[in-house]
């Protein structure tokens, strides 16, 4: 009887005793979160169709989905995320009257990623859309969440970094330069190469001010006052917008006490063209990953036929276990 | 305060890198002694500490937050593939990766044809040959000494770092084609960057300005 199999695949997990009690209590503080800012429950299905998150939409690369076929030879895959899933919900059952929408969903996601780095491949998440809203007042709410989110989960010492993907798409769009240069320079930005964009650009005999301005990038990150630091390479209106927009985040989030938790960042971009406006995730110490991560696709509804601007975030529940039981277990030295 | 940790690869680069740290006024604790069995090296003034780390290692030490800062050669953080930011190239350690073969190998590389490559380094070699030259190759991983695999017939070709060339040459092997230029870069940790910017941001600057002096 030695070949009973008892254990589970890699990247899947029992859950029992204290680890569960925990995460019953973690995700009941976060629900009454979601519950004090109103949002009202969503479930869609664990399955869909492979089209709901193909490259053009999704944020996970389609060899890391989980497909298989249906009787009818379709592609379905186990979903990655809900965003699209709440999109395509939204795009059937909501008329343009019902909006804004506040939503919030909770269930596994599915992530067939590499083997031994270290990951769950199903894990947990919680989180919130606010459809049919584009202000920066439904930008400030989503990050007041987030953070309120966290210190219910009994985080303290957190950082939600904030970007906005237009202030560099809107400077690389007027460099002129070709995709597959600004896709570098992109990479060495996400990467904060401090001084690896001024090198990429030294032969490009780009205008000096666009230059400095890439090449300043990857270190605008910090408190507030990187957002007047950033508003000297705002040299059109898009990148205005951009600065105007956080400006505005911030002082909202000033308003409801919590922007020591927020900070700025000008460099956090996405590969995904699927982000429009802000962008964020959350960190804190005891997990490489983020805790929660979030942002503003207006674009993304259009997949399924309908025009409504969106934002929300997702909270990943495992890794913010994780960060709770190893900020209580300090290292031997 | 809270430790913030350097991981540094064994060998030369942790010397060299230990060595500018130095220069730049930050004291490593005496973590350049040879004979010494310690494994890491504090400095209680900075709330600095440094260990020692092989190579492909470093990049996991820093990914999981373990090490704040990491020092490791380019083709490493490549091969390794984690999310870390990239900060600063350190300008030391500088080679090249290279496809190398005899003279009479150069020709498999211009007809596309399936070939096989021996290598340290299949994620590098893979991207090279897939994604630039567009050719399908059988990749066989080993663990050292590359050079013996075209020569007892193992491969075709190899893909390695080449520094002077003369192992090659010493072996009948020479450079076919240029990979990728690599020297030691130092990475970070994306979440200790955010939590602990103004430490970080201030090693990186005096690191940056005394490569600068050094460079002019």
């Amino acid at each position: 009887m030695n070949n009973r199999v008892i254990h589970t695949p890699e990247g899947f997990r029992d859950l029992y005793g204290d680890t569960m009690k925990s995460k019953v209590k973690l995700m009941d503080s976060i629900r009454s979160v979601f519950d004090k800012y109103s949002y009202q429950n969503i479930e869609t299905p664990t399955i869909e169709y492979f089209d709901v998150f193909s490259s053009d939409i999704g944020t996970t690369p389609t060899n890391e989905l989980y497909k298989f076929f249906d009787r009818d030879g379709n592609t379905l895959v186990l979903r990655s995320d809900f965003t699209p899933s709440v999109a395509r919900a939204v795009s059937m059952h909501f008329p343009e009257e019902a909006m804004p929408v506040r939503l919030c969903y909770e269930g596994s996601t599915f992530i067939n990623s590499a083997e031994l780095q270290g990951r769950l491949k199903e894990s947990t998440q919680m989180g919130v859309e606010l459809i049919g809203a584009e202000s920066a007042e439904a930008d400030a709410e989503i990050i007041a969440l987030t953070c309120e989110s966290i210190l219910a989960a009994g985080i303290r010492e957190f950082q939600v970094s904030v970007g906005e993907v237009d202030f560099f798409k809107a400077i690389a769009e007027s460099t002129g330069l070709d995709f597959e240069k600004i896709e570098n320079i992109r990479k060495l930005i996400s990467n904060k190469n401090f001084f690896g964009v001024g090198e990429l650009l030294d032969e490009s005999g780009l205008d000096s001010g666009l230059k400095e301005a890439l090449e300043k990038l990857p270190q605008l990150f910090g408190g507030a006052e990187i957002i007047d630091e950033a508003e000297k390479y705002a040299f059109g209106p898009r990148e205005q917008r951009a600065i105007k927009r956080l400006r505005d985040i911030h002082a909202l989030t000033k308003e409801r006490g919590l922007d020591k938790y927020v900070s700025y960042d000008f460099g956090y971009l996405s590969k995904y063209n699927y982000y429009t406006g802000i962008i964020f995730s959350a960190v804190t110490l005891g997990t490489g990953e983020p805790i929660a991560k979030g942002g503003r696709y207006d674009s993304l509804l259009g997949n399924f036929g309908k025009d409504y601007p969106a934002v929300g975030v997702g909270i990943y529940i495992d890794q913010l276990m994780n960060a709770i039981s190893r900020q209580g277990r300090a290292p031997l030295m | 305060m809270r430790y913030l940790t350097v991981a540094l690869t064994k060998g030369r680069l942790a010397r060299q890198t230990l060595d500018l740290f130095e220069r730049c006024g930050i004291d490593t604790a005496g973590a350049m002694d040879k004979d010494t069995r310690k494994l890491i090296f504090t400095n209680e003034e900075l709330g600095l500490r440094f260990f020692l780390a092989k190579g492909p290692d470093v990049p996991t030490y820093v990914y999981y937050g373990a090490a704040d800062i990491g020092i490791v050669g380019r083709d490493t953080i490549i091969e390794e593939n984690k999310k870390l930011y990239e900060v600063l190239d350190l300008g030391f350690g500088r080679c090249r990766m290279c496809v190398c073969g005899p003279a009479s190998a150069k020709k498999y590389l211009d007809s596309g044809e399936m070939i096989r490559v021996a290598t340290k380094y299949p994620a590098i070699t893979k991207d090279y040959f897939l994604n630039k030259k567009h050719q399908t190759v059988e990749i066989i991983k080993l663990n050292g000494s590359i050079e013996l695999a075209p020569i007892v017939g193992l491969s075709e070709v190899i893909v390695d770092i080449v520094e002077t060339g003369s192992t090659l040459k010493a072996n009948g092997l020479e450079v076919l084609d240029e990979v990728i230029p690599l020297s030691a870069r130092m990475v970070v940790n994306q979440v200790s960057m955010k939590m602990e910017n103004e430490r970080i941001s201030e090693i990186i600057t005096r690191l940056r300005n005394e490569l600068q002096k050094q460079n002019a």
